[in-house]
């Protein structure tokens, strides 16, 4: 994996929460504008990504909710509505079809960390907001479930999806595309919501408005790697 | 006595004059207004004092060894003494703070922990801040003043000088320093206590500097001064909370923090007071759990009770508050400062049911309590008379190279005489706090 930052020589690695990498760095002079490329390759292939430790705690903390997946009466009523019955990754595939099914994808509509029930109540919203619905309601089932950012083949910017522990493994579903994860999917990091999750955070000193533009591109590599 | 009486508007006048202010929001507004004080102070005997002491070493010491399994090897959770869910859903439990160890372990270095004692005497805990604890500037200098106008008082009763705060907490903060300066890190002139972090660095000989003061370069931190020079940081006591400590690692929108510290800290070339995270400990929720704690990590009885409490996340707690609705206090456990208190008997009726429809769907959220009928303490009204005013005591316990309590602390009064909240944000006043040496 390549990674560079126009402008920044010190660039430092770190490991973040829930096991994710975070490249951290500074631009001391005055700037107008920087890039951030990373390029590489990755193999892709199993849908099932780890199998869950025999005293399950580190997965508690998946299982309460969170900032942006408390839920509130839309939610509530919403899942009062759903009949869930049976095992973990049953209920799963019945709530990513039903989220799948009520949201209207609407790009646009979101602000930046938005809560799921404020996104629900309008029933619109970009992947973010599928996937904190869905991630409310299996964590009001019990289910432990988490956040994870990523990337798609082909799209044309990040994408996001959830976890869930279900039969000893964590399953990835995605709610936007009513999809169950495959070897299409790059999971980048995991976290309790987007708030743990941002592909860049970042602050700057100045009097100057920002604009930022992020493009991904993944493309499928011919040869066998 | 008589002296600190008569002397009470000059005492007053001065404080007003060195700037000992309360800064509070009101509908979006920022207003400053004097924190009264009263020259009654409250006095606290040798021998009760030496039983508060050893209680509050003891919760303290138990809060620290929670904080560090927590943040380390989460024992007591495997071990089924606290709920894991009250844990991990706490809003004071911060992720990124797993597998971190603060330098020499501490936690909580500075605790404030809140008391009232009740008409029979007995002293209960009413709450617990590890994060951070305000307060200890307000009698420190009253006390200055009152020995200059009235220093016949303090000739005539032995009570201890508590004048040595800051020579406590410079030694807390020297004991976790890593090499380099110390440093008091404030949020500027707006926050509430901008009186007191100038007052503490002024006596501590620490620098006061806000977050743009100082950098961050290969997870060291460094303070610029006015002609550029930098200077290792050894140690902060930062007086901001912790999710504006650092915008790349907690509440990205912070303007008041210093980017990066969270990873100096991580590797160990920084201290900070308190260390991130201790808001998991310091919970309303949690506080339930301190007696167990107590005996999970010391083998010891708890010295000092809580106040009786539930929680409605257990059935049995959650019938007993609904079936005692009117007679108890419920509390948010997210809120502090006196916000998000209900008193069940104050509610009318639709209120209540909202209130009740509230408690069922997020049980998690709130603990109940016996109102405690405080101890009334006597205040000067306007007119020179003595009323009685509900107060509470907070006590400052420190942790360096081992825990200590300062013998004063920070008596809060209500003003109004309905009321049993005394918090200095809702407008209450405060008093000295003498403990006497024999």
């Amino acid at each position: 994996m390549n990674i560079s930052v126009s402008g920044c020589e010190n660039v430092r690695q770190t490991l973040g929460q829930f096991g994710s990498r975070r490249i951290y760095g500074c631009i001391e002079q005055p700037h107008t504008d920087f890039t951030i490329r990373v390029s590489g390759q990755v193999k892709t292939g199993l849908a099932i990504y780890e199998e869950y430790s025999e005293a399950p705690l580190e997965s508690t903390v998946f299982r309460v909710q969170s900032g942006l997946t408390q839920p509130g009466p839309s939610i509530r009523a919403f899942h009062d509505s759903l009949s869930l019955k049976g095992s973990a990754y049953d209920r799963a595939l019945t709530i990513r079809k039903a989220v799948h099914e009520a949201f209207c994808y609407l790009p646009g509509t979101t602000a930046a960390h938005e809560s799921g029930e404020t996104a629900f109540s309008r029933r619109e919203g970009v992947c973010q907001d599928y996937a904190h619905v869905m991630l409310s309601l299996l964590r009001m089932e019990g289910i432990p479930a988490r956040y994870v950012t990523g990337m798609l083949l082909g799209e044309g910017a990040s994408h996001a999806w959830v976890e869930a522990q279900c039969r000893g493994y964590w399953y990835g579903f995605d709610p936007t595309n009513n999809l169950l994860v495959d070897d299409s999917y790059i999971r980048m990091c995991c976290g309790r919501d987007s708030a743990d999750c941002a592909v860049i955070r970042g602050t700057f000193y100045g009097l100057a408005a920002q604009v930022q533009r992020e493009q991904v591109t993944v493309e499928k590599n011919k040869e066998k790697l | 006595m008589d002296g600190l009486i008569q002397h009470s508007e000059t005492i007053n006048k001065l404080l007003a004059r060195y700037g000992v202010k309360f800064g509070i929001y009101k509908n979006g507004e920022f207003k400053e207004q004097l924190f009264p004080f009263d020259p009654i102070p409250r006095v606290i005997g040798h021998e009760e004092f030496a039983y508060l002491e050893k209680g509050l070493k003891q919760r303290v010491d138990a809060l620290n060894c929670f904080l560090r399994d927590i943040y380390g090897k989460k024992q007591i959770l495997r071990d089924g003494v606290i709920p894991e869910e009250f844990v991990f859903s706490a809003k004071g439990y911060l992720p990124p703070c797993d597998g971190v160890t603060p330098p020499k372990g501490i936690y909580s270095h500075i605790s404030g922990i809140d008391l009232v004692q009740s008409k029979n005497d007995s002293w209960y805990i009413l709450e617990d801040n590890l994060r951070v604890p305000s307060g200890a500037s307000y009698p420190m200098i009253a006390r200055e003043f009152q020995r200059k106008s009235a220093p016949a008082a303090f000739l005539h009763n032995s009570v201890i000088d508590n004048r040595n705060y800051a020579q406590m907490l410079k030694s807390v903060m020297d004991n976790v320093n890593t090499g380099g300066i110390n440093v008091i890190l404030s949020p500027g002139r707006y926050n509430a206590a901008f009186f007191e972090h100038s007052y503490l660095a002024e006596r501590t000989g620490a620098v006061l500097t806000t977050g743009s003061d100082l950098v961050c370069e290969n997870d060291n931190l460094y303070y610029v001064d006015y002609e550029g020079r930098k200077r290792r940081v050894g140690a902060v006591y930062r007086r901001i909370s912790d999710e504006y400590l650092d915008p790349m690692t907690f509440y990205e929108e912070s303007v008041i923090g210093i980017p990066h510290v969270f990873e100096a800290y991580k590797k160990g070339n920084v201290a900070l007071l308190n260390a991130p995270g201790n808001g998991v400990a310091d919970d309303k929720g949690i506080y339930y759990f301190v007696p167990k704690m107590i005996r999970y990590y010391l083998g010891e009885d708890a010295i000092l009770q809580n106040a009786p409490t539930y929680l409605p996340y257990y059935e049995q707690d959650m019938k007993y508050t609904l079936d005692n609705f009117d007679k108890l206090v419920i509390k948010d456990v997210a809120e502090a400062g006196g916000y998000g208190v209900v008193f069940g008997s104050s509610l009318t009726k639709e209120q209540k049911a909202d209130f009740i429809t509230l408690l069922k769907n997020e049980p998690r959220r709130f603990i109940a309590q016996e109102v405690i009928d405080f101890y009334d303490l006597d205040i000067l009204d306007e007119a020179g008379g003595r009323v009685p005013r509900k107060a509470d005591l907070r006590a400052f316990v420190l942790t360096g190279s081992e825990t200590q309590v300062w013998p004063s602390g920070l008596t809060r009064f209500s003003r109004n005489p309905n009321s049993f909240i005394v918090n200095s944000s809702q407008g209450g006043g405060f008093k000295d706090t003498w403990v006497l040496s024999r």
